[in-house]
Order: C-alpha cells, then structure tokens, then sequence
C-alpha cells in the first residue's frame, strides 16, 4: 500500500510516508515535499513584510514549526541579500534555519498580487516557501529548490498553479506533470 | 524547541547568529551562488547581511559567542538538535544527566562528545 503513491499514501495511512526506503525514494516524486496543512489558496496579505510573516505563521501552524522569529529573521535576511522575487508572479522564499527540524514547503496563492521586489518589477501571485534545518542529510533542499524554479518556467504550470483552489487540485497538478517521469 | 519551551534570549541570538552565518556561507559559496543564480536568485546584497552580522554580534553575551566562534572554527555547525538523546552533529547517545539538563532554559548544553551546542526539538 505504501508504494502506491505519495497521495494514495496521505489518505491510506494519514502520515507522509517519503523516504521509507530507498527503493521508494528512487520513485519520489515532488508531490511528497507538500503538505495539506501546507497549503493557502488566498493569502490575506498585501505587502512583501505582511507576506513573509504570513506565510511563516502558516508554516507554524500546520507544521509545527515552534519558533516563528527566529523563521520570520532568517527569511527577512534572506530577502535582504536579494529578492526571491524571481519574476513571472512567482516568489519561492527559502533558506536553512534551526526553526526547523525538516524540510518545508508552503504553497500559497495571491490573486491579487503582491510588490515583492521582484526581478521583473511584477506583483507575485505564486509562494513556495522552502525552509530546511542546517543539518540536510538527505540532500533534498537544493534540488527541490531547482526543481521549484524550473517547474514553474512553464507559462502553463503557472497558469495551472493560479487556478489550484484546494490542495486536491495542486496535487493532481503535481502528479501529472511529474508522476510519470519519475 | 528547548523541552521547557522557553527559550533565551541568549540562546536565540545564537540561533539567529547560526541561521546568518549559514546564509552569508552559501551566498558567498562560488558554486552554491553559482547553482542559485542559474535558478534565477540574485544575491547582490551580501555585504547588508554582514552589517546584520555585525549588528546581531552586539545583542550576544560575550562567553556564549567566544563558545560559538570556538566551535563553528572546527566545525560546519556549532549549533544541533538532540533527537531521541541523540546530538545530531556526532550521533552519539547523551548521557540521561545531559538530558535533565535542558530543565534550565538558560543553560548553554553542549555535547560531551563533539563540544557542538545543543538544543532540543519536540
């Protein structure tokens, strides 16, 4: 049951079940790096400061992620060296910090847009957040990260990830594009 | 994160310091910028997380730093969680004494094996 598939194992056994083997990891597909209780259809905030924070509250809430300064710190930083704006209405905050005990990834949609600093000066529609503990031992931060941005590249993706109303929808999405590949 | 929940100040300023330094290291790593840069992250800005350094360093009790700056010299990460009595910097089992240790939030634990600084995740 477990090797079915990273969604079918969500609902068989109520617990993410990645990494159980590493026969299984060679499937992994980038579905198994979201969480439901990771994910925001709406963010409620409009500016870059409001974004950051709301998007560390969330991750404390559905992860339990027990210290949110010390998050909300490390992502301000982090935007200080240079904006994860990366343009096309796409934003992918991200960075290493003991607020964590493993890797994390937040979904969440503005449709409104928000003035992030972005490369190309446009509001963005589209939040991953990626924090991981400083300790990666199964070096899954950096090409997740790559496999984020080049993911969504696609005029397509995007478009798709705009339209996610539910978590359902942005696994389905994740799945088709990548279920088969790998 | 500590098994009291309340954690220091102190003890966060080192935190902080941890997570800044692991930035400031990858920003300034030729191959990591590199690797980021092809993902369309830009980092132009790395000489205004040393004026955060250097202003964090100020907020820091002078021994924890010294302690800090001893270890991080050897070692890639001064600061590591315990996961079930475990330091997850050397993997070597803590003592049960260690553990009830971490009663105190302002006690700075470190491993009586790799000397790393220690805290605990629930």
């Amino acid at each position: 049951m477990l090797v079915v598939g990273p969604r079918r194992a969500w609902i068989f056994s109520g617990v993410e079940v990645r990494y159980v083997s590493e026969s299984l990891r060679e499937v992994t597909t980038i579905l198994h790096y979201f969480d439901p209780n990771l994910f925001c259809a709406e963010l409620e905030s409009r500016t870059k400061d409001d974004v950051l924070r709301e998007l560390t509250d969330r991750l404390v809430q559905g992860a339990g992620v027990k210290d949110p300064d010390l998050l909300y710190d490390m992502l301000k930083r982090r935007e200080s060296l240079g904006s994860t704006g990366i343009g096309k209405g796409v934003a992918i905050p991200h960075g290493r910090s003991l607020a964590v005990n493993e890797l994390r990834v937040l979904f969440a949609r503005s449709s409104a847009g928000v003035e992030f600093e972005s490369m190309d000066k446009k509001p963005v529609h589209l939040f991953f957040l990626i924090v991981a503990p400083p300790q990666d031992k199964r070096n899954e931060y950096l090409p997740l990260l790559g496999r984020i941005a080049e993911l969504v590249k696609e005029k397509k993706v995007r478009d798709k990830l705009q339209a996610c109303e539910t978590f359902e929808d942005l696994a389905d999405l994740l799945e088709g594009k990548f279920g088969a590949v790998e | 994160m500590q098994s009291n929940s309340a954690l220091s100040v102190r003890l966060m300023n080192l935190f902080r310091l941890q997570d800044l330094d692991i930035l400031i290291r990858e920003a300034s790593d030729p191959e990591l910028k590199s690797s980021e840069e092809k993902m369309g992250f830009a980092h132009p800005h790395l000489d205004k997380l040393q004026a955060a350094r250097e202003r964090l360093l100020e907020t820091i009790d002078k021994r924890d730093l010294r302690l800090y700056q001893k270890i991080a010299k050897r070692l890639t990460h001064a600061i590591v969680p315990v996961e079930d009595r475990t330091c997850l910097g050397c993997y070597i089992g803590l003592p049960t004494s260690a553990v009830s240790l971490t009663t105190d939030p302002d006690q700075l634990l470190t491993c009586e094996n790799c000397g790393r600084i220690l805290y605990w995740l629930e």
